[in-house]
């Protein structure tokens, strides 16, 4: 009987009308849209060798103590320029989006507190941050929405959490 | 275009390529998540989630596999998540006999009917067996399909299906009398 594959005629029609689904809502898909072109963010830093040539070598000639700009790996790249001061600059590429802000364990998680700023391309929304060494735990807000920072390491599983990443301020003024 | 040609342009860095997947595929998937979640609101964060996670682990996909059942296999699992997730926070507000008796409407075909009726009897049945028998007869695929999607044995899959059948068609028959 279980190699019987079909379907009993008392169900045909029910299932019918289960396979007519709902219908993707505009808002939804650019909602999504604006997620992936964040994921999208980390292939291209990913295929600029130079800047990581050119970090190795800004590193080794000034021991890192004046900027410092990091390529990491593919799986966890984010990109972060610092200035003396442990200054840390956000980049977040979202064109959709209206209002941008970051927040994080630095500010209280507070969406009103560090408003981003959109570039001069339009696509990219920065914002500097003078942070004192330690770990943070951060993410951005988009439109209302906590996303976590698709370039940066995890804080850890965002299954049953809110989405966050972490950034590393050393006490030279670097940051990963 | 194929979903193998459109994922190794996608991975060249062709946003339009993956546009196309999601088209393809995320209807589907928010389908399947409707029926299994039983309300649109969960379904398409946990689509909204799959298809991020697609683009993420994309690099991982085998193109010489089934795309549509290398998505649906991260997608099962997002819905199984978000199941226990909802679980969790329904009990509390479910269970206001009042107030579903005023947001309730009158039904305008029996199409409604009927579509109501076979919702209501999803929720109804053991979610396995609801996954089961969402996959192989709403979404079609085959019983290998659901195995690699499911990581579940095929002969274990097909007494699901089996048995989400027997317990549909008796609560249909129940609503029928009620």
């Amino acid at each position: 009987m279980l190699d019987d594959e079909r379907l009993p005629s008392s169900l045909e029609q029910a299932v019918d009308l289960l396979r007519d689904g709902p219908p993707i809502r505009d808002e939804w898909r650019s909602a999504l849209d604006v997620q992936l072109s964040q994921q999208v963010t980390r292939r291209v830093w990913h295929v600029r060798p130079m800047h990581a040539i050119a970090a190795c070598a800004m590193f080794v000639l000034f021991g890192g103590a004046v900027t410092a700009t990091f390529l990491l790996s593919r799986d966890n790249a984010r990109v972060a320029s610092t200035a003396p001061q442990s200054m840390v600059r956000f980049d977040l590429v979202a064109p959709s989006a209206v209002r941008v802000s970051i927040v994080g364990d630095f500010n209280g998680w507070n969406a009103e507190a560090l408003p981003m700023r959109r570039s001069g391309d339009g696509r990219t929304w920065q914002l500097d941050v003078k942070l004192p060494p330690g770990r943070y735990t951060y993410g951005f807000v988009v439109d209302g929405r906590l996303v976590r920072d698709p370039s940066a390491p995890e804080s850890g599983s965002d299954d049953f959490g809110v989405p966050s990443s972490v950034v590393l301020v050393s006490h030279r003024g670097g940051s990963t | 275009m194929t979903d193998a040609t459109l994922v190794l342009a996608a991975l060249d860095g062709d946003r339009a390529a993956f546009a196309t997947l999601v088209d393809r595929h995320a209807p589907p998937c928010l389908r399947f998540a409707t029926r299994m979640l039983g309300n649109i609101h969960d379904a398409e964060e946990v689509t909204q989630d799959t298809m991020m996670r697609v683009h993420r682990w994309l690099s991982r996909y085998d193109t010489t596999q089934s795309f549509r059942t290398w998505v649906m296999s991260i997608h099962v699992n997002r819905c199984r998540t978000a199941l226990l997730q909802r679980g969790r926070r329904t009990r509390r507000i479910v269970l206001d006999e009042p107030v579903v008796l005023l947001a309730s409407v009158p039904s305008t075909s029996a199409n409604t009917d009927l579509r109501d009726a076979i919702e209501r009897a999803l929720a109804q049945i053991e979610p396995m067996q609801r996954e089961a028998f969402l996959l192989r007869h709403v979404e079609q695929l085959t019983y290998d399909e659901m195995a690699s999607a499911t990581t579940a044995g095929v002969s274990a899959l097909k007494m699901r299906v089996q048995r989400a059948c027997e317990r549909l068609q008796v609560i249909l028959a129940e609503d029928r009398h009620a």
